[in-house]
């Protein structure tokens, strides 16, 4: 009995040592984006919990330079971008899931493929494209995301799709329902829960995304939040309580997301890497 | 199920089969094509896929123009002999201007045609010297300095096919940065993976026992997964800096570092940092992969381990290793393709210094920083083969099942 119980307290100090460090950087950010200046760099007061003047010019400072049109384009991009991508996957994975065919092997695996593929291997061209049809800096850089979300999003789909009993459909097909119908008015309501899963995961895909908007929207006006943040060290000075500040502001976003669908998300990450 | 697709059911495959065409297998095929040439868009010469020579005739004709107006001048000043040479060559180099006189814009020659034509221009060139130089005495009204001029020009009016073949992938071979990167992204991958699976796995096994207050531990965990790594690698930039930085004072002070400078600027001390950050960002997402692979895991085994009196370490690598390997095996298998193609995190935290520079970083620089993209596939190249080599060692030879088709 008395192992038992120090099992539980040791695993109890475990946990809470994880959330510790889990949680400690966002605090750091937290409490620096109050501290003006000259407090974040004096060698005494840089590293006070609480800043001895706190401020909120930081926020002042970033708002000004247009960090909410960041975080307006990251919406705009990343909300087109699970709109195509999952009314996409959703036709695919129905067929995936539900017809066999000859070459489907190869289809799976071509879809697999190109989620392994380095991200690198596309950008080059990608940009040679953009710039040859002259949509750099735009948001047609929601279509380039196709080649990060759309095989996950195929994949979480089809999993979902394959849980579904196939006697619904049959049942469907007698009544007279076509493909479309069947796929439309039956299914696709049972499917619901893996259809908002797999837009969870293409939203937060979509609104991480770095490389590809550093190297096709190099244009302030079109950057994302990732990019944007970045833009924010320069090349003589790095203005820390900025970048605190603005990461706070955007983590904000994140954090809703993760309050309100972290069942959907667990569930998007599990899903093809474990079996049922 | 039916054995065949029929039209209609085809088409709802459609729209991925445009988009994987557009956006990933076209750009794949076009950097396989890439890696052929010495492309580069920032040199003329090299920026277009040139298989065969290419020849800017408007320009050649305009420089034959000029050679002869200059020479016009000139020839009033020498002997009756040279004058007669002169024309000669200036009949020479009109005959050249009429032939291409036809020509629109810059047009594709073969390169014995190529060959033969700057013959000939290097054996007017020679004409041109040699009466120059035997007249060294007079001077002329435009004289040899100009034309030679001219007639360098000339020369670059031919653009030689950029067609390397794979004599760029035999440079890989020879290229140490190349060998250097793919050194530091080995170290990396290995070292955070397993740190990951250490700690997502001891996570796991603790959060399989306490059903209780877990949901709030796992809304915690998600959050570092969910951030831009773009925006936490800017994070951990902030606490590992030389004079503001928190962890970096900690890990001096408690002697892991000789100076707090000494973070993100020495190469040991850089790699850690990019280590560790991914470690941060990533173990909470192997935690709970792993977790998801726990609970599915008959209960009733434990029950009857316990029974026949085995202990919690010959439970945990009989049973609970066993069944989990299938999730553990895919899940090993994505981290460490994510951390073999790592970008944002050393883009943003090192941007390569002090030994970090990964295979997609060196690629980076290479295509859009230098602008040469024929070299950079190359290297993209490589680093797809060695991502393919990961899946099939994993798929292969240890048995992760990825693709399931029933």
């Amino acid at each position: 009995m008395k192992t038992k119980r120090t099992t539980k307290i040791l695993s109890a100090l475990i946990i809470a040592a994880f959330l510790a460090v889990m949680v400690f950087p966002f605090f750091w950010i937290l409490i620096t984006s109050f501290k003006p200046s000259n407090e974040i760099f004096g060698k005494d007061t840089a590293f006070n919990i609480i800043a001895n003047n706190p401020t909120l010019t930081n926020y002042r400072e970033v708002l000004d330079k247009g960090i909410l049109n960041s975080v307006k384009n990251s919406f705009i991009v990343a909300t087109i971008t699970t709109l195509y991508v999952v009314s996409v996957a959703t036709l695919s994975a129905y067929i995936l899931a539900r017809v066999r065919f000859k070459g489907k092997g190869l289809v799976l695996a071509i879809i697999l493929s190109v989620s392994m593929f380095p991200q690198m291997v596309v950008v080059g061209p990608i940009f040679n494209m953009f710039y040859k049809l002259s949509i750099l800096n735009s948001y047609f850089v929601t279509l380039a995301y196709s080649s990060i979300t759309l095989p996950a999003a195929v994949w979480i789909m089809v999993a979902h799709f394959k849980r579904i009993p196939l006697s619904i459909e049959e049942a469907a097909s007698i009544d007279g329902c076509s493909q479309w119908q069947t796929l439309w008015k039956v299914i696709f309501p049972i499917a619901l829960p893996g259809v908002f899963t797999s837009a969870i995961m293409t939203f937060i895909a979509a609104w991480n995304e770095y490389l590809l908007t550093m190297t096709l929207n190099a244009d302030k006006e079109f950057q994302t939040v990732p990019v944007a943040i970045n833009a924010l060290r320069t090349q003589f000075s790095i203005l820390w309580g900025e970048i605190t500040a603005a990461t706070v502001l955007v983590v904000i976003p994140t954090l809703i997301i993760v309050l309100l669908f972290q069942k959907q998300i667990v569930s998007g990450m599990t899903s093809g890497a474990v079996k049922e | 199920m039916r054995k065949t697709i029929t039209a209609k059911q085809a088409a709802f495959l459609l729209p991925l089969f445009l988009l994987l065409a557009v956006f990933a297998l076209y750009p794949i095929i076009s950097s396989a094509v890439y890696s052929l040439f010495d492309y580069r868009t920032n040199d003329q010469q090299a920026a277009g896929l040139y298989t065969s020579d290419n020849f800017n005739a408007p320009l050649f004709i305009e420089d034959c123009g000029y050679i002869t107006w200059f020479l016009e001048d000139d020839i009033t000043l020498v002997s009756q002999a040279d004058q007669a040479e002169l024309r000669a060559v200036m009949d020479r180099v009109n005959a050249l201007a009429t032939k291409y006189a036809t020509a629109e814009g810059v047009i594709k020659i073969p390169s014995a045609e190529a060959d033969k034509l700057f013959a000939a221009v290097s054996e007017i060139e020679a004409d041109i010297q040699a009466v120059y130089e035997r007249n060294g005495h007079v001077s002329f009204y435009n004289g040899w300095e100009k034309l030679n001029t001219i007639l360098a020009e000339m020369h670059t009016c031919l653009i030689n096919s950029n067609f390397t073949g794979l004599s760029a992938y035999a440079k890989l071979l020879h290229d140490t940065r190349f060998f250097r990167s793919l050194q530091s992204t080995v170290i990396f991958t290995v070292i955070s993976v397993s740190l990951e699976i250490v700690f997502g796995m001891g996570l796991a096994l603790i959060m399989n026992q306490a059903i209780k207050g877990i949901g709030g531990v796992r809304t915690t965990a998600l959050i570092p997964w969910a951030i831009p790594t773009a925006v936490s690698a800017l994070m951990w930039s902030y606490m590992y800096d030389g004079s503001s930085g928190i962890i970096a004072k900690i890990f001096t002070d408690i002697g892991l570092i000789a100076s707090p400078e000494r973070m993100l600027l020495s190469a040991g001390g850089a790699m850690s940092a990019a280590i560790l950050a991914d470690v941060w960002k990533t173990t909470p997402y192997m935690a709970l992969l792993l977790l998801a692979g726990l609970q599915i895991i008959d209960k009733v085994l434990y029950e009857s381990a316990k029974i026949d009196g085995a202990g919690p370490a010959k439970t945990f690598f009989r049973i609970t290793l066993p069944l989990l390997k299938p999730s553990l095996l895919v899940a090993l298998l994505f981290r460490t393709l994510d951390a073999f193609r790592v970008y944002d995190l050393i883009a943003v935290l090192t941007g390569g210094a002090q030994g970090t520079e990964t295979l997609s970083i060196y690629a980076y620089k290479l295509m859009i920083a230098q602008n040469n993209y024929g070299y950079g596939a190359v290297v993209v190249l490589a680093m797809a083969l060695c991502v393919g080599m990961i899946a099939f060692v994993f798929v292969k030879v240890l048995g992760a099942e990825i693709v399931r088709d029933d």
